[in-house]
């Protein structure tokens, strides 16, 4: 059953344009497939017999995942840009993935993913490797497909996997279960920026970016921050807060530095955390893998609802039957 | 007054009686046709218009008279009474050699002014021998890479004799500087040149795509012509701002009409912050619209757009000189409006559409050829095209008496409408910080997008004819002739620059280039600097990576 | 609809504009048509080369890209990006193109490799379908 994934991660780590092709459909099938994701794992320790010397014994993970959220309209696709950027400019050797979260249609499950629109000067760079996700919204839902994505950037030699996503709905609150440090970029001229801090952002920022430093307004919104992370912030981290100005690369370079100083200084809790979320990941795809297979049963059975609605027999009751039928069907596969 | 009042109210009265009666005796027996009928643009119609109070009581304020404030009759007094507009076919391809023989043959056909397609290389300051342009070089315009190919494109063409209208945006001070050289090697000086350069970098932004600097250094390079015209070259529109590609990206009329004055707006503000006084270059600004096959909608945009402009430059930014509150325009009918079957058809699309813009007003007009949604045109079909508006202009009639469609009950209220719409997109936009603002927000972006998509599902669902497309559909083979430029104009080009190289004298161009370079650091106006480029044969590639180095380069936004 | 339900699975597309030309009109409309049809679309922008639009479609690993061109440089840059596809072992994926594209050039095209050439008015259904056709 993991051959496929065998195959593609063994190619995934050999030379030349063929490993970028591999590495993509490992993506894919990772996003398609969200619950195969322990299967990387094994297909590691297979590819790595009689590769000992070569590969490590865990999947390689990057020096930092890094989550950049914020409203639309703050500028993020132009900040990953220029920090892709000012990455390859700093750590030449080293190679960059991104992961870029658009939203999907709720109508079609299609989607326009633009995000790519900003990065494209990167396009031809071999140490940067892009990906657009669009929040398919079923099945597990943003994270599991990201985190998939995310290992398999890491397995292909990633030193920073940075994950930009949509700065509406839940995604910016799942981003923390696979980000080491979440970037929250503000803008003024944002209406909503304060308030979307209101709502929530507060509570899953690391570090703040006030991007257009240029514009009008930005040294009242940088007051406005400083003052409501006083008032009603209370972390033990220090927050750090950046201006910059992302379409004329301004301060990037800071900012930069300010990711790998927090990164050198935080990483060394960082193993235990991303073991954490390992096992976390494999429970949810074995969760994933059952509420699929009970899905299925479900919709071969639509009796059963109909039952339920009529009062002859209880949620739980058909619940137990579902899994029954489950396991039946399972053991005869 | 109270006479006129008790009149609308007789007439009030009387529609009602007649909507109630005869209209719905006839409707319950014989619906019509649509449910609800809407301009192309989307805006509702009603079944007939009558009298409306405004524009009896304020006559004088909102329409006047033609060559008189608020100009929504026309900017000339006599109109074309006194003179017809300018036909001004636009062509260019391949080389300057080739470019250079339509031309003449445009003028002999009774052309009255030259416009000027280059190719996408030159429009973005890109050598034809560079990478970038591969396979591009000579196809939808002339390949011009340095001042020699431009004494070849106006060889026998004596520039005090005919104006030049040049499609240029990011380059445009690189093609002008060149004008003004070969005007030089001719005996003409600057003074003497008229003619327009397109020059509006906002538009390129938001929908045609021929960007290269970010937007403050681009505003920069238009405001320094702006400045170096005004002095030297004071008969030469500085800038055409075109709603036209707006348009052409899918807009609608009221979108094209309020997002180009924005972008003027954007213009004004920029160059009065730069130190000029508004009656200076104000005068000088043109404008470009495109027109479409809805013919009262057209008509009723380009007499809003004047009223509207006239009000801004008047009243925001106080201009005195009647000429700065004059909205004088260019019209193309509209590329997209062409259809790849059965393209006889285009041909009285285009009829339509110039009348459009002659009752609309224009200054000057090209037609667009039958051929174009499939290739360039070819000589034949660009003749008919030409013969299109000689025959408005000759035999139709309309342009024996001035704004012949004013007063019209509907014409008057859609062009009430389309101001106001226009008015709230500009005020939108004012509330977004300013264009620039807006464009790199994609604000602009996504509404034409949206009114794009929204016009391409209505033929999609046949809530829209297009004839030929969604109803009267004909198999047909394709056989008429289309227009092919030589593949090894690229090659041909690439000879040429060698050549040039090899001729200048590298230690000056070198000196010249590095100037620019520094110049552009600074304040200083750069169209000196670039003509003293220009002058020593350095290339447009040259010029425009002399100033890259310091000003960088822009990337679109997509939401 | 392109939703395989049983796996999440949606079919990807590139949608790109190689050359100089600006007009995206019709490639921005192609792209939201194939996302109402159930596609999951990345979306290049314009002026982009044959080489940033090959590397782009093997890291989003799509099963098609679309070319739309307005200048005339189809015969260079769709033969371009076809011949890098090759040569990055990407031969699979389905290059369609569109736009103003003159009807003499369309079998040279197809005869190169592009598998299908939508003109300007193509009605949305029959670019849907023909691409659903060429996946099957």
């Amino acid at each position: 059953m993991t051959n496929d994934l065998i195959q593609l991660v063994d190619i995934a780590l050999k030379d030349g344009p063929i490993s970028v092709r591999a590495a993509g459909r490992l993506m894919s099938l990772m996003e398609d497939q969200p619950w195969r994701l322990p299967e990387l794992f094994h297909a590691w320790a297979a590819v790595r017999q009689g590769r000992e010397d070569e590969l490590s014994e865990q999947i390689p993970m990057p020096r930092l995942f890094l989550g950049i959220t914020g409203a639309p309209g703050s500028g993020k696709s132009t900040m990953t840009d220029a920090l892709v950027g000012e990455y390859r400019e700093k750590h030449p050797d080293k190679k960059v993935g991104v992961i870029a979260v658009d939203p999907s249609s709720p109508f079609t499950g299609g989607s326009v993913l633009g995000d790519r629109v900003r990065m494209m000067r990167h396009a031809t760079d071999s140490n940067v490797f892009i990906r657009s996700l669009s929040a398919r919204g079923h099945l597990g839902g943003l994270t599991l497909g990201v985190k998939g994505v995310a290992r398999v950037m890491g397995l292909i030699g990633c030193d920073v996997v940075i994950i930009e996503t949509v700065g509406v709905g839940q995604s910016e609150v799942e981003v923390t279960q696979v980000a080491d440090l979440v970037t929250v970029v503000l803008a003024p001229g944002q209406g909503d920026s304060i308030q979307m801090l209101k709502a929530g952002l507060m509570e899953i920022a690391d570090l703040y970016v006030i991007n257009k430093m240029d514009r009008e307004g930005s040294a009242q919104l940088h007051t406005q921050l400083l003052s409501s992370l006083n008032l009603s912030f209370d972390k033990k981290e220090v927050t750090d807060v950046q201006l910059v100005s992302a379409t004329d690369k301004t301060n990037i370079d800071q900012l930069v530095d300010l990711l790998d100083k927090r990164t050198s200084e935080q990483s060394s809790d960082w193993p235990a955390l991303r073991e954490k979320r390992m096992y976390a990941d494999v429970s949810e795809s074995v969760l994933d893998q059952a509420r699929m297979l009970l899905a299925g049963e479900l919709r071969t059975n639509p009796d059963l609802t109909k039952q339920i609605i009529e009062g002859t027999v209880t949620v739980h009751d058909v619940a137990q039957v579902l899994l029954e039928k489950a396991c039946d069907s399972t053991q005869e596969v | 007054m109270a006479d006129k009042c008790s009149n609308l109210e007789k007439i009030a009265e009387a529609k009602k009686a007649w909507d109630e009666g005869p209209v719905a005796k006839t409707c319950g027996r014989f619906p019509e046709r649509k449910e609800e009928f809407v301009t192309v643009s989307d805006e509702p119609v009603e079944r007939l218009y009558t009298p409306e109070p405004s524009v009896m009581k304020e006559y004088n304020e909102k329409l006047g008279f033609p060559g008189q404030y608020p100009f929504t009759r026309g900017v000339q007094p006599t109109m074309y009474r006194g003179r017809l507009w300018t036909m001004r076919m636009y062509a260019g391809f391949s080389t300057a050699e080739e470019s250079n023989k339509r031309y003449r043959y445009l003028l002999e056909q009774g052309s009255t002014g030259l416009s000027v397609a280059f190719d996408l290389p030159t429009q973005i300051g890109y050598d034809s021998d560079d990478d970038m342009s591969a396979g591009e070089v000579g196809k939808v315009g002339v390949a011009i890479d340095s001042l020699a190919d431009m004494e070849v494109l106006f060889d026998g063409i004596p520039l005090d004799k005919v104006s030049t209208s040049m499609t240029i945006n990011s380059s445009a001070a690189i093609l002008l500087a060149m004008y003004i050289a070969v005007g030089e090697k001719q005996g003409v000086s600057a003074d003497k040149l008229t003619g327009t350069i397109q020059n509006d970098i906002l538009k390129e932004y938001i929908a045609r795509g021929t960007y290269r600097f970010p937007p403050k250094p681009s505003l920069r390079l238009i405001s320094n012509i702006f400045e170096y015209c005004t002095k030297s070259v004071p008969r030469w529109n500085t800038i055409s701002i075109s709603g036209y590609h707006i348009r052409e990206a899918g807009s609608t009329a009221a979108q094209e009409v309020g997002f180009t004055i924005a972008d003027a707006i954007c213009y004004v503000e920029t160059a009065m912050k730069a130190g000029l006084k508004v009656d200076d270059f104000a005068p000088r600004l043109a404008f470009f619209f495109a027109a479409h096959t809805d013919l009262l909608e057209e008509v009723a945009k380009f007499r809003a757009a004047r009223r509207l402009y006239a009000k801004i430059m008047k009243e925001r930014f106080k201009a005195e000189n009647p000429k700065s509150w004059m909205l004088r325009f260019h019209t193309q009918t509209g590329g997209v409006t062409l259809t790849a079957q059965q393209p006889d058809n285009n041909i009285v699309r285009v009829a339509i559409q110039t009348l459009a813009a002659v009752l609309g007003g224009t200054q000057s007009l090209h037609t667009n050829s039958k051929d174009e949604a499939l290739a360039l045109p070819t000589e034949d079909s660009v003749r008919v095209a030409l013969r299109t508006q000689q025959i408005v202009a000759e035999e139709s009639g309309v342009t024996s008496t001035i704004d012949p469609l004013g007063g019209s009950f509907y014409v008057e209220q859609l062009t009430d409408k389309i101001e106001a719409e226009a008015l709230a997109y500009i005020e939108k936009i004012d509330e977004l910080g300013g264009m620039v603002s807006a464009i790199e927000q994609g604000y602009v972006q996504k509404e034409i997008e949206q009114s794009a998509y929204n016009y391409g599902q209505s033929i999609e669902s046949n809530d829209r004819i297009v004839v030929g497309v969604n109803k009267f559909q004909v198999e047909e083979e394709n056989t008429i002739p289309l227009f092919k430029v030589d593949e090894t104009v690229g090659k041909l080009q690439t000879d040429k620059i060698a050549k040039v190289k090899a001729d200048r004298s590298e230690e000056t161009v070198k000196a010249k280039l590095a100037a620019l370079t520094e110049a552009s650091k600074g304040d200083d106006n750069l169209m000196p600097f670039i003509l003293d480029a220009v002058r020593e044969y350095a290339t447009i590639g040259e010029i425009c990576n002399a100033m890259e180095g310091v000003f960088g380069q822009y990337t679109e936004t997509f939401n | 609809m392109s939703d395989s339900t049983a796996t999440g699975a949606k079919v990807r597309v590139l949608i790109g504009k190689p050359g100089l030309d600006g007009h995206d009109r019709g490639a921005k409309y192609v792209a939201h048509i194939l996302r109402d049809a159930g596609f999951e679309v990345i979306y290049t922008g314009i002026r982009r080369t044959p080489e940033q639009i090959v590397d782009a479609a093997i890291q989003e690993d799509v099963k098609m890209i679309g070319l739309s061109l307005l200048s005339g440089a189809h015969n260079t840059l769709f033969k371009r990006v076809l011949d890098l596809l090759k040569e990055k072992g990407a031969e699979d994926i389905i290059v369609f193109g569109g736009g103003t594209i003159p009807p003499d050039d369309v079998p040279g095209l197809e005869a190169m490799g592009i598998k299908a050439v939508f003109g300007p008015g193509t009605p949305a259904k029959e670019i849907v379908d023909t691409l659903n056709s060429c996946l099957a």
